[in-house]
């Protein structure tokens, strides 16, 4: 007995030193920010370009307390990534950008965020899109945890040559003048399908999404039930009809076909949100020249846009509060227009002549510092419910799969209504 | 149990420390400095040099594997804060009437199938080919261990462009055969092309690793048996199936089951395979989602962790019982020597 007693002891008491050797090692992990000479490190985590390496320069200098991390990553691993530490409890860092595809879930986790109209940012609710300011409030508004930074706004980018091939229009105002409806755009697609032989939009989601956006109710009421008669209903209509028309080349967003067919000329026109610009002439620098733009049918639209926001476990909240607010001034937000071309979202600044006047040469000279505001502000705001993001994903995947043929169209708005419901209760 | 009292001898004292107790030999007053950290040395440094493994087993294997059962018999939801509290067996009784469950068990089931079984065949004729006289055998060996190198995130995004649509390889070299010249595969639509697509991924990765470990292990078979059954008339053939396979049993048993659990871990080809890999439904009407899959999209979109630690733990039994049964099924296939 006293044997296996003593092997026990021995184990246990190797286990426990080694253990505390790991403690050791580990115990120095500590935050380094704010350290003794009153130096605050603020963190700012977000993705792609936002522009603010030559405002750090300048904000550094001018506020020689603060130093900014600037901290960019993938555009879903930092949404993800920012849920995991709000969850865990720590490690979020002092300002986290929040595109607004995300910005639902976030928003009803509000008790997370520092409220920044606690820290006087009610004052700026006039100057921003009414939209805007609304879909970074909590449900009952009395919590706004998040300041708008770009918006999208939406347009139609489309091949002149492509269109002058199939014997249509290619001046912008004459596009525009095309389709005023959808229903006419779908007459227009026919048209061209049946001249080229090509097809006319690049997906059938991509048709849908902005119908959808154009509708006073989404795809949730504001008491967040599912209603998928009225809005998703029209829109799922038009979709079909457009997919059934051979309108759509089925290809998916962000994906090696979608990008070559910008190239190969596999579509002829998408929709365009103002940060997509930038994306056209990356992957397609070969097509300058080719491209212009025209207004989308039935009026305003938005894809995209983001907020920045201060989660709670900020050590130094009122500091980054001070960024923040520095961040969203009207000089920063032209100079983050000039230096990536990202739309600010307060209204006031769209007729200052850096961003009314300016024209973007990769697409034959587009105004689109008078093309993308007009949408932005045609917008009538949507409530998005809490499960936005998953619904939509269902929906559009009925949608792909009707046009892979592996769904009737006649059987598809059941099977739309049955996987949305699925959706919604996940 | 009694302890007999070492000898006074220090020789007699060295052999006899291994039994003894710490600290109840009134003789270790008397022992030097050296005596005793070489005592140390004998009887606590074997432990000390394996704990590093055994803590980090603790800290990244065994607790989370205890506190996501935790999980699994409570609700935890992300998007709800306020649902908390234990659930009981609830989210395993969710886990019998969902459907995505089983549309995802079955997807890993067919993708396993269609990779670990000609993966494994194709390792044996590789590794059965390696063992011949060959010119620049090293430079062959290294070969087939390439693609296991490659990062697999690499090499998925490169074949998730190489199985596209409308400019993919895929469809092009078929394409020289007259296959699919009037419509191009789409290999994302359904979910046999989906699950070759993939398996073809798998495959790829592990054929050569699988063919080295088979490799080494024929290496160790006497050639005087391959000899005595040349002289006996058995062909090449004849011989693997015969001779080859029955002695690397073990090993064949080891890459069964190794094969099994990765397959049924299954998740960054069928992730990246889906154009919208963000949504991790695996296709449009989940065609491909594995069951890892599922787990991270129930955890991580859905927000509902109670439901996705159990859906883990039904995955682990799952594995359990495949890779007993696969193990049985070896040990008969492959000569079925008892041990």
């Amino acid at each position: 007995m006293k044997r296996s007693w003593t092997r026990w002891a021995r184990a246990v008491t190797v286990g426990t030193v080694g253990l505390a050797l790991v403690a050791a090692c580990s115990g120095k992990s500590g935050q380094d920010s704010g350290a003794a000479d009153g130096q605050v490190t603020l963190k700012i985590n977000f993705w792609g370009d936002f522009g603010l390496q030559d405002l750090k320069t300048t904000y550094e200098a001018a506020n020689p307390n603060v130093k900014i991390q600037l901290n960019s990553g993938e555009y879903n691993a930092q949404h993800e990534d920012l849920q995991k530490k709000l969850v865990a409890g720590s490690g979020a860092p002092d300002i986290a950008a929040i595109d607004e595809g995300f910005m639902v879930q976030f928003r009803s986790q509000s008790d997370k965020f520092v409220n920044l109209l606690d820290k006087g940012a009610g004052g700026y609710e006039s100057k921003y899109l009414p939209w805007k300011w609304k879909q970074s409030l909590s449900a009952d508004g009395k919590t706004q945890i998040g300041l708008g930074t770009d918006v999208g706004g939406l347009a139609m980018c489309y091949r002149t040559d492509l269109f002058k091939a199939a014997g249509l229009p290619t001046e912008p105002d004459q596009v525009s003048a095309l389709w005023p409806t959808w229903d006419r755009f779908i007459e227009v697609g026919q048209e061209y399908t049946g001249r080229s032989n090509k097809k006319f939009i690049d997906a059938g989601s991509n048709l849908f999404n902005p119908i959808l956006g154009q509708q006073p109710v989404g795809f949730y009421d504001q008491q967040d039930q599912l209603r998928m008669e009225q809005g998703p209903k029209i829109a799922f209509d038009y979709t079909i009809k457009a997919i059934e028309a051979g309108l759509s080349a089925n290809l998916a967003t962000f994906q090696a076909d979608w990008d070559k067919g910008f190239t190969s000329g596999s579509f002829a026109v998408l929709a365009c949100p103002a940060w997509m610009l930038g994306h056209i002439k990356d992957t397609a620098p070969g097509t300058q020249g080719k491209w212009d733009i025209a207004a989308v049918p039935g009026g305003g639209g938005n894809w995209g846009g983001s907020f920045l926001t201060i989660p709670k476990q900020s050590r130094h909240a009122d500091e980054a509060y001070k960024l923040l607010e520095w961040l969203v001034q009207p000089e920063q937000q032209i100079e983050i227009f000039k230096k990536v071309g990202n739309l600010p979202s307060q209204p006031a600044l769209y007729s200052d002549p850096a961003i009314a006047d300016f024209k973007n040469p990769f697409f034959s000279d587009a105004p689109v510092g008078q093309i993308f505001p007009k949408m932005a502000q045609g917008l009538t705001p949507q409530y998005l419910g809490k499960k936005n993001g998953p619904t939509r994903v269902a929906v559009e995947n009925v949608l792909i799969r009707v046009q892979n043929k592996t769904l009737k169209p006649e059987a598809a708005w059941a099977e739309a209504v049955k996987e949305a419901e699925k959706a919604s209760t996940s | 149990m009694s302890t007999t009292r070492a000898a006074p001898a220090s020789s007699g004292r060295r052999a006899a420390a291994g039994r003894h107790g710490p600290g109840t030999d009134p003789d270790d007053r008397r022992l030097s400095w050296r005596d005793r950290l070489y005592r140390f040395d004998m009887r606590y440094m074997p432990y000390v040099l394996i704990a590093p493994f055994f803590l980090i087993f603790l800290v990244f294997g065994l607790f989370p594997l205890v506190f996501n059962g935790v999980v699994a018999l409570r609700n935890y939801r992300l998007d709800d804060p306020t649902l908390t509290g234990w659930a009981g067996l609830a989210n395993f009784r969710q886990l019998f009437g969902d459907e995505d469950f089983w549309n995802a068990l079955y997807n890993t089931f067919g993708i396993f199938l269609l990779s670990s079984v000609p993966q494994l065949l194709l390792a044996l004729i590789v590794a059965s080919l390696l063992n011949r006289r060959l010119r620049a055998q090293t430079w062959w060996r290294v070969g087939v261990l390439l693609p296991y190198v490659t990062p697999i995130v690499a090499s998925t995004m490169v074949f998730s462009v190489f199985f596209s649509r409308d400019f993919g390889m895929a469809n092009w070299v078929l394409g020289l055969f007259g296959i699919g010249d009037g419509e191009p595969i789409n290999w994302r639509a359904d979910k046999l092309h989906a699950w070759i697509a993939i398996a073809t991924m798998v495959n790829w990765k592990w054929i050569g690793y699988n063919a080295l470990l088979y490799l080494a292990a024929m290496q160790s078979i006497p050639r005087d048996v391959y000899e005595a059954a040349a002289v006996d008339g058995a062909g090449p053939w004849r011989q693997l199936w015969r001779i080859t396979v029955p002695m690397i049993q073990p090993v064949i048993v080891f890459t069964v089951i190794l094969s099994t659990i990765g397959g049924f871990q299954l998740f960054i080809e069928p992730m990246l395979f889906d154009l919208n890999a963000q949504a991790a439904t695996g296709g449009p009407d989940g065609e491909w989602q594995t069951i890892a899959q599922l787990i991270y999209k129930v955890g991580w979109k859905d927000l509902n962790l109670g439901y996705a630690a159990a859906m883990s733990w039904a995955l682990f039994l799952i594995i359990l019982v495949v890779a007993g049964i696969n193990t049985l099924l070896t040990n008969r296939l492959s000569g079925g020597r008892s041990r």
